[in-house]
C-alpha cells in the first residue's frame, strides 16, 4: 500500500508523525494533507534512513539541489562532493540528473550518500543509452523509457521527474504560438524530438496508467516533468506553458486514483508580475497538488548571478503558494556548477524559502528572525552567529573583525544615551 | 539662480532634463513635469562640474546607488576611490560617501572627482566627528557647526544631502512606548536622538528645518530625507516609529517643494515581504509621490553574509510597489565593511532587483531579456557575454565551468535543449 493510499485509509505513517514533529503540527494535519495530495512525502518503499522531507501546503518551503554528472564533465568524485555540500548547507532534497559515464554507478552513489530523498529524471539515461545502442534519442523505444524507469524505481529513487503531460495538442500549441526559445527542458526536448521524428504520442503520456503502475509498486512520488517550462520572460504564461499545466492537471487526478503521491514542476523564466498568476493557476488547473519551481527566474540578463535572480522569485514564488523550490547555481546558464556554486545555490534558494515562509505564516519562521534580532539588540555576537543561515561564515566574519568597541566619546556615548532612554 | 524645481515649474526644460529624457527615452517635457510636480528629481549640484545627470522618479528607469567611506584607521581614501570606480564601473547609477572617520573632506572632494554619477553624503556624520574632536563627545556638538558642515558640503558640490530631519521627540517617545525591539539602527539618527536627550532640545535638522532649505536652494541641493526609524529587524517594520516619523517626512517634503528644493524620501530597512507593498504605498500617499530611496529592503534578518541577496529579493519587490532608487547592501552588511569586490557585487545585485521591477513595470525594459533570449537560442555565447549585466563575471565563469566544451554548456553538454529541438522543429539553428 502506497503512503497515499494508508493516509486515505486513515492510517498515520513513521514518516507522516516525523514530518508532524519537524513542522510542529497535528500528525492529522499531515495525514489529511497527503490523503488529499495537498502534500506529499517523496520516499521509495526500498528507501530506507533518509530525513523525511514532507512537501506541501502548510509547510515549511522545501529546497531540491541538483547535481549529475554531464558528457562534457564525468567526475562522481566530485558529484559525490557536491551531495555532500548541499546536505550541510541545508538542501531538503537532491536530484541526481547524471548524462555523463556510468550513470548506474552514479544512481548508487548518491543514494547511498544523500541522507535526504533523491530524484531523478529517468528519460535522460534512456535517450542517451539509445544513443550508445541505437544510434539516436529517436530510435529510443517506448520499453526503453519504461525499462530505465522501473530500473531506477527499483534502486530505491524516492521522486521521479517524468514528462508525461506532453502530448501533441502541447507541441502543435507550442508551433503555433511561435515561442523565442522553443524547449528549454532536456527531457522535454528528447521527448519532442521523438514525437515529431517518430509522428508518434508521447508514450509516456499515452500509457500513463503503466508509468503510475510502477509507479505505485515502489511507492514512488510523481514528479510531473515540465517539458514546455518558458525558458525566457518573454515565453511566460504562453498558449503552450498553460496547455501543458491543463494536460498535467487531468494526470494528477489520474495519479492520485491509483494511489500515487504526485506534485507538478514549474518554471522557469517568470517575470515577477507573471509569479502570482502562475502559482495561482498551477493550483488550480492541479487540484491543489504541490507546485515544485524552478527559480523562477525574474530576469534573462544576469548569467553568473541567478542564484539571486532565482531568490527574487522563489521568494515571490514561495509566498504566492509553491511548496518546494530547486536551486539554480551562479553558474546556470553557463556551465556544470562547482561545490562552491551548490553551496551559494542551496543558501539562495534557502534564503528565498524562508521569506516566502514569513508571508505564508508558516510555524516559527517569524520567530527564528525575532530571536536573531534580539542577539542584534543586545549586541550578542556568538547568537548572531549561531542563528545565522550560515553560522560558520558569519564566525568567519566575526574572527577577522574583532575590533574594540568604540569609547571615543567616553560617558557621553550618543548611543549609550538612547539605551539608557530605552531602559528607563 | 533658480533651482531646478523652479526653473521646471516656471515651463522651463533645462540642459538636465533633457539628458534624462534622453537617457530614458522619454518626453523631455514628461521629465519638465515630473519635476515640477516633485514626482522625478534630478540631483545636480549648482558647483557640480563633472555630472552626467540622472533622474529618479516616477516612469523612470529604477536607480541604484553605492555606499562608500572612511569607517575607522584601516581605511585610506585610495582604498575608497577604488570602491567607487569599482562600483560605477558595476554600473552604480550614483555614490554615496558615508565617511565619519579621518580626512573626512578630502574623501568627498575625491569622491567627487573619481565619478561623473551623483554623489550624496550625510553631512551630519562629519559634525558629529569634528564635535568629538573638539569637545570630547558628539553630543556637545553646537547647532551653527552642525550647519557650518551642512553648507561646507554643499558647497564643494555634493548633489544630494541624507538628513535626518524627521527624527523628533515624538517619534522617540513613539518608539519607547510601543517597545522597539532594536533602536539603534541608522547610524546619524541613533546620535541625533543621543544629542537630543543629552541636551534635552528637539532635534536642530526638525527646528531649523527652513535654514537647511535655504542652503539647498542656493546650491540646488536634492534633499533626502533619511528615516532615523527605519526598521532593523522584521518585528519593527511598520511600527509606530516608523509610521510617525513618515508622517512628519510628508509635511517636511511639502515645505521643501514650496521653497523649490527638490527633495526625495528614505526608506527602509528590514520588511518582511508581507509588507513591501504596504510600506511603498504609505509613503507615496504620505509624502505625497515624493520618489522614495530604499535601503535594500532586507526581507530576513537571519542571514548576515548573504544580505545581497536578501536585498534583491526586497527591491525587486519594493520597486516594483513604487520605490524607485536602491540603496545597494552588500555581502558584508552586519558584518564588517565591503571590500572592494563586495562593493561591485553588491552593485550588480541591486541593479538585478531594479531591472526586475523595471520588467514587471514597463514592457520596453524586457527588451534587453528578449535579446539574451534570442542570444541563447542561437547558442551565439559571444552575444550572451555581451548582454550579460556583469560580463566579466559571465565570461570568466563560463570558461572555468564549461572548459573544452564547445558549442553548448557543460550543464547538458551534448544533449543541450536547445540544440535537440533546433534540429526538430525546424528551425534554424545557431552557430558557435
Amino acid at each position: 500500500m502506497t503512503r497515499l493510499l494508508a493516509a486515505r485509509k486513515g492510517f498515520i505513517t513513521p514518516e507522516m508523525e516525523e514530518a508532524a514533529r519537524q513542522e510542529g503540527v497535528d500528525p492529522e494535519f499531515i495525514r489529511a494533507g497527503v490523503a488529499a495530495g495537498t502534500i506529499v512525502i517523496p520516499k521509495n518503499r526500498l528507501r530506507k534512513g533518509i530525513r523525511t522531507c514532507a512537501i506541501g501546503r502548510g509547510l515549511r518551503t522545501k529546497v531540491n539541489a541538483l547535481i549529475g554528472t554531464s558528457s562534457d564533465r564525468d567526475d562522481p568524485e566530485m558529484e559525490a562532493r557536491k551531495i555532500e555540500v548541499a546536505i550541510s548547507a541545508g538542501a531538503d532534497a537532491i536530484m541526481d540528473l547524471s548524462t555523463g559515464g556510468d550513470i548506474d554507478g552514479m544512481r548508487r552513489v548518491s543514494l547511498e550518500r544523500a541522507t535526504v530523498p533523491v530524484g531523478s529524471v529517468p528519460i535522460y539515461q534512456a535517450g542517451i543509452e539509445a544513443i550508445e545502442k541505437r544510434g539516436g534519442i529517436v530510435a529510443m523505444t517506448p520499453e526503453d523509457m519504461f525499462e530505465a524507469i522501473e530500473k531506477q524505481a527499483a534502486a530505491g529513487i524516492d521522486f521521479m521527474a517524468i514528462h508525461c503531460a506532453l502530448n501533441f495538442e502541447v507541441v502543435e500549441r507550442l508551433q503555433k504560438t511561435g515561442r523565442v526559445t522553443d524547449i528549454v527542458s532536456r527531457g522535454g526536448a528528447f521527448l519532442t524530438g521523438w514525437m515529431l521524428h517518430n509522428r508518434k504520442e508521447n508514450p509516456l503520456y499515452e500509457e500513463f496508467d503503466r508509468v503510475l503502475d510502477i509507479l505505485r509498486e515502489y511507492d514512488v512520488t510523481l514528479s510531473l516533468g515540465d517539458a514546455i517550462r518558458p525558458g525566457c520572460i518573454a515565453d511566460s504564461l504562453d498558449g503552450a506553458q498553460i496547455q501543458g499545466l491543463l494536460v498535467a492537471g487531468e494526470l494528477v487526478v489520474r495519479a492520485r486514483e491509483k494511489g500515487v503521491q504526485v506534485m507538478v514542476e514549474g518554471p522557469g523564466h517568470v517575470p515577477i508580475h507573471h509569479v502570482e498568476t502562475t502559482m495561482l493557476l498551477q493550483k488550480q488547473l492541479c487540484h491543489q497538488a504541490p507546485y515544485f519551481v524552478l527559480g523562477t527566474l525574474a530576469i534573462d540578463v544576469a548569467p553568473g548571478y541567478d542564484h539571486i535572480t532565482a531568490a527574487i522569485g522563489g521568494a515571490l514564488a514561495g509566498a504566492s503558494g509553491a511548496d518546494f523550490i530547486c536551486y539554480v547555481t551562479p553558474a546556470e546558464h553557463l556551465g556544470l556548477p562547482a561545490e562552491e556554486d551548490v553551496r551559494v545555490g542551496v543558501m539562495a534558494a534557502r534564503i528565498a524559502a524562508h521569506a516566502a515562509d514569513i508571508a505564508k505564516g508558516v510555524k516559527g519562521a517569524w520567530e527564528w528572525d525575532l530571536k536573531m534580532a534580539r542577539a542584534r539588540a543586545s549586541l550578542d555576537r556568538e547568537a548572531v552567529a549561531g542563528l545565522a543561515i550560515d553560522p560558520a561564515l558569519v564566525r568567519c566574519y566575526l574572527e577577522k573583525e574583532k575590533g574594540e568597541p568604540c569609547s571615543a566619546c567616553g560617558n557621553e556615548c550618543a548611543l549609550r544615551l538612547v539605551s539608557e532612554y530605552f531602559q528607563q | 539662480m533658480p533651482t531646478q524645481m523652479a526653473r521646471a515649474l516656471a515651463g522651463e526644460i533645462t540642459p538636465e532634463m533633457k539628458r534624462v529624457a534622453g537617457r530614458e527615452g522619454v518626453d523631455p517635457e514628461f521629465i519638465r513635469r515630473g519635476v515640477a510636480e516633485g514626482t522625478i528629481v534630478i540631483p545636480r549640484n549648482r558647483r557640480r562640474k563633472n555630472i552626467d545627470p540622472v533622474g529618479i522618479g516616477t516612469g523612470l528607469r529604477v536607480k541604484v546607488s553605492a555606499s562608500v567611506g572612511l569607517a575607522g584607521p584601516g581605511d585610506t581614501i585610495e582604498g575608497e576611490v577604488a570602491k567607487v570606480r569599482a562600483a560605477v564601473e558595476a554600473g552604480t547609477d550614483a555614490v554615496m560617501d558615508l565617511s565619519v572617520y579621518g580626512d573626512i573632506d578630502g574623501a568627498r572632494r575625491a569622491v567627487l572627482a573619481a565619478t561623473t554619477t551623483p554623489v550624496g553624503t550625510l553631512p551630519v556624520y562629519q559634525a558629529l566627528a569634528e564635535a568629538r574632536e573638539k569637545y570630547g563627545a558628539a553630543v556637545k556638538m553646537k547647532v551653527d557647526e552642525m550647519f557650518e558642515v551642512i553648507e561646507r558640503q554643499a558647497a564643494d558640490g555634493v548633489d544630494f544631502l541624507a538628513l535626518h530631519c524627521a527624527t523628533t521627540w515624538q517619534t522617540l517617545r513613539a518608539a519607547k512606548k510601543h517597545r522597539r525591539v532594536d533602536y539603534l539602527v541608522s547610524h546619524g539618527g541613533s546620535h541625533l536622538m543621543g544629542w537630543m536627550i543629552y541636551n534635552q532640545k528637539e532635534n536642530p535638522l526638525y527646528e531649523h528645518f527652513d535654514r537647511l532649505l535655504e542652503i539647498c536652494r542656493r546650491y540646488d541641493v536634492t534633499l533626502s530625507l533619511a528615516d532615523g526609524w527605519r526598521p532593523g529587524c522584521l518585528a519593527d517594520s511598520l511600527d509606530a516609529a516608523q509610521v510617525q516619523e513618515l508622517v512628519v517626512l510628508g509635511e517636511l517634503v511639502a515645505r521643501a517643494r514650496q521653497q523649490q528644493v527638490q527633495v526625495m524620501v528614505k526608506g527602509p530597512g528590514h520588511v518582511p515581504l508581507g509588507h513591501l507593498k504596504a510600506t511603498v504605498q504609505l509613503e507615496k500617499q504620505l509624502c505625497h509621490g515624493a520618489p522614495y530611496f530604499v535601503f535594500g529592503p532586507v526581507v530576513t534578518d537571519i542571514a548576515p553574509g548573504y544580505d545581497n541577496i536578501t536585498a534583491a529579493i526586497g527591491g525587486a519587490l519594493a520597486a516594483w510597489a513604487g520605490a524607485e532608487f536602491l540603496c545597494y547592501v552588500t555581502a558584508a552588511e552586519h558584518l564588517g565593511l565591503p571590500g572592494v569586490e563586495q562593493v561591485r557585487e553588491g552593485v550588480v545585485a541591486a541593479r538585478i532587483a531594479a531591472h526586475a521591477a523595471d520588467v514587471a513595470r514597463e514592457p520596453r525594459a524586457a527588451q534587453w531579456d528578449l535579446e539574451m533570449s534570442r542570444a541563447r537560442k542561437a547558442l551565439d555565447w559571444d552575444r550572451q557575454i555581451e548582454l550579460a549585466i556583469d560580463p566579466l563575471r559571465a565570461d570568466a565563469l563560463r570558461r572555468e565551468r564549461s572548459h573544452g566544451s564547445h558549442r553548448a554548456c557543460a550543464m547538458c553538454g551534448r544533449y543541450c535543449a536547445m540544440q535537440v529541438v533546433g534540429e526538430y522543429l525546424g528551425k534554424e539553428q545557431g552557430v558557435c
